[in-house]
């Protein structure tokens, strides 16, 4: 078990450089999560640690050791790929046992270790079957058995649940972190899925452009994002934006004609924008058109253009000062397209963020 | 009253085929054709190979029973051909497919470009066997010849290499490897490019050096490409005709004489059809042994 040090690592394809000086600490037994839209770099970031990529600039350490010029081989992490990358000519069992084969370890060692690792990933009546004799969640389990049986330093996870469907998917993520509450080992898991990232980590790099925008616990990232990209990048549906512009006295934002009280702890950040437009951010559950008002909210006149039940919720589109934001309702709320209603905002649970550079004001 | 039902006409069930009648009347023409061209021909040579069928004599044909299958077996110019065949084979059917295997890799590797490579590959392969064998004549031509001017610079006396039965064999064989090499790193560059890059991955992050990789990965990986290249070879090793028949006329003496040389100057030029015949039935039933062998082995190791 060992921590994994970035510093300012940059990686160069030719000319086009896709990261751009990171810094990250993933301390020992961390579960950290690199999520992002594709093409932020996150999967070319996680490929630079186990050194299927060379690393252009800056330093990598894997337990205080810097292995920027060591081969994959020597880095002691094990991979799980996104397509399992299982080996089909082999059996479940021989591709459990191949890295430990590589490394000389004795056949009763190798027989205890699988037999352990298949006994955690409930694989033991699967071990003499090959690849292509098992389902998909199957591959899936048998290439983190692969993983497990080596007692790596690291383990890291590269989209490893984007081939399941749905369910299997939810399964699979479950399973995973029960994992790694019973190893306790370092876990880099690079995923697009908000919800992978949010349910897994112990800390979210949110990654953009070849930058991490954001590095912070699921709590924060989701309740104090800091930036307009961060915010709309978690939660189901995503945070609401609208356009507003700061009142003179720095006190509300105005959405068209509709006037939103912003909190003490946004004010003095706001004063610098007096008279500015910026971006309102607040999420679906922090807009209410079903309860009865709370201490901390602001009433402001809204008309409902859509509701979708969900059975659990119902989520309810409402036309305020001319923009579109997404409100969380009860299931059996009654509201019709084209009714008129008072919509509560959490004023708390407001953001800002700068039009140009997207970062949160606060 | 209804009129009771007329029994169908054979036009009748044309007209309005049942669906096995259509599917008998839509394979007819590709049967009728392979029984044409393949059985017939192959019917009608175990047909010839039963009888005295001497076209330069003028006495017609005349049924010996298996008094040509007798003499084959008596037949030292049938064994040797044979003999000389199967070395062949057993030559230039690994050797082909360990230069091949070198070539398929070598054209994996990344190039920048990649058609020049794959054009490098492909040429041997599309060049016609004669041409081919003649090439490799003019190589190992005494006086002309490439390989000659090599020895002598290196200050050797020349050599007549198509003229001793040891060198002319080598030649022969390593024109064929040549040859066939290029066909070999085709179908294994083909199976080489079918395996997924993340498999190398996965073990070099378990600890797999290259030749482990190369071991471990490359070559079971490559085993159906390299079995289906191997069947291929080696009919067309059996039946190798071409280039010693451009090279040395199957000389010196009978030194590089192939069977299907033998059975080609006992049907052409001495115009014996009915033992020609017989010998074509012998290298028929070994392909069809050779082959049988390869098949078993995949149908092994496709129920393992």
């Amino acid at each position: 078990m060992a921590n994994v040090q970035l510093r300012q690592v940059v990686k160069r394809f030719g000319d086009t450089e896709v990261i751009h000086g990171i810094d990250l600490e993933i301390r020992s037994g961390e579960f950290v999560v690199f999520v992002g839209p594709s093409g932020c770099g996150k999967s070319t970031l996680l490929r630079m640690i186990a050194g299927l990529e060379t690393t252009t600039s800056g330093d990598i350490e894997i337990g205080e050791t810097r292995v920027n010029d060591a081969p994959p081989r020597a880095r002691d992490i094990a991979m799980v790929f996104q397509d399992y990358a299982l080996y089909p000519h082999k059996s479940v069992f021989e591709n459990m046992a191949f890295g430990l084969r590589l490394r000389k370890t004795s056949e009763d060692e190798i027989k205890r270790r699988v037999g352990d690792a298949a006994a955690i990933l409930r694989i033991e009546h699967l071990l003499d079957r090959k690849p292509r004799q098992l389902s998909g969640g199957q591959r899936q389990r048998v290439a983190m058995g692969r993983a497990i049986v080596r007692d790596p330093k690291a383990f890291l996870f590269d989209e490893p649940l984007s081939n399941l469907d749905a369910q299997l998917r939810n399964e699979m993520r479950t399973e995973i972190k029960k994992l790694h509450l019973r190893l306790g080992k370092t876990i880099i898991y690079v995923t697009h899925d908000q919800v992978e990232a949010m349910t897994l980590a112990d800390r979210i790099a949110v990654l953009s452009g070849g930058k991490v925008i954001q590095y912070d616990t699921p709590d924060e990232i989701y309740n104090r994002p800091a930036a307009k990209f961060v915010a709309g990048f978690t939660g189901s549906p995503a945070m609401n934006f609208a356009s507003a512009e700061i009142s003179s006295d720095g006190t509300s934002a105005v959405v068209g004609n509709v006037t939103v009280t912003l909190p003490e702890s946004l004010r003095t950040a706001s004063a610098a924008y007096r008279g500015k437009t910026v971006v309102l951010g607040i999420r679906p559950e922090d807009i209410s058109v079903d309860r009865s008002a709370g201490v901390d909210c602001t009433l402001v006149p809204a008309r409902v253009v859509v509701t979708e039940p969900l059975g659990a919720e119902t989520l309810v589109t409402l036309s305020i000062g001319g923009a579109e934001l997404v409100a969380r309702a009860r299931p059996d709320v009654s509201l019709h397209a084209g009714d008129s209603v008072q919509a509560q905002l959490a004023s708390a649970k407001l953001h800002l963020f700068d039009v140009q550079s997207g970062v949160a004001i606060r | 009253m209804a009129a009771p039902l007329a029994s169908p006409t054979l036009i009748d069930r044309l007209r309005d085929p049942s669906e096995k009648t259509l599917g008998v009347m839509l394979l007819a023409p590709a049967a009728l054709l392979l029984l044409m061209i393949v059985v017939y021909p192959i019917g009608k040579l175990f047909y010839n190979s039963f009888f005295d069928m001497r076209l330069s004599g003028g006495q017609g044909s005349k049924f010996i029973g298996l008094q040509n299958y007798a003499d084959m077996m008596k037949d030292t110019g049938f064994w040797d051909a044979t003999l000389n065949t199967v070395i062949i084979t057993a030559v230039t059917v690994p050797g082909a497919l360990l230069v091949g295997l070198g070539l398929a890799l070598l054209a994996n590797l990344p190039f920048k470009r990649q058609w020049p490579v794959r054009l490098a590959l492909l040429l041997p392969w599309a060049l016609p066997l004669a041409f081919a064998g003649l090439i490799w004549a003019w190589f190992f031509h005494t006086e002309y010849g490439f390989i000659n001017d090599v020895w002598a610079r290196m200050g050797g006396e020349p050599r007549m290499w198509l003229l001793s039965p040891v060198s002319a064999f080598t030649a022969i064989c390593l024109a064929i490897i040549w040859k066939a090499s290029s066909f070999m790193a085709l179908v294994l560059l083909a199976g080489l490019q079918m395996i997924p890059k993340s498999l190398y991955e996965a073990a070099e992050v378990d600890g797999a050096s290259k030749w482990q990789q190369f071991t471990q990965i490359t070559l079971p990986m490559l085993m159906p490409s390299i079995m289906v290249a191997l069947i291929f070879r080696t009919i067309t090793a059996l039946q190798t005709f071409d280039i010693p028949y451009t090279m040395t006329k199957g000389g010196p003496g009978n030194a590089t004489e192939t069977l299907a040389m033998y059975i080609h100057k006992t049907t052409i030029d001495y115009l014996d059809v009915g033992y020609g015949s017989t010998l074509a039935v012998g290298m028929f039933v070994l392909s069809l042994l050779l082959t049988a062998v390869y098949l078993r082995h995949i149908s092994k190791q496709d129920s393992a």
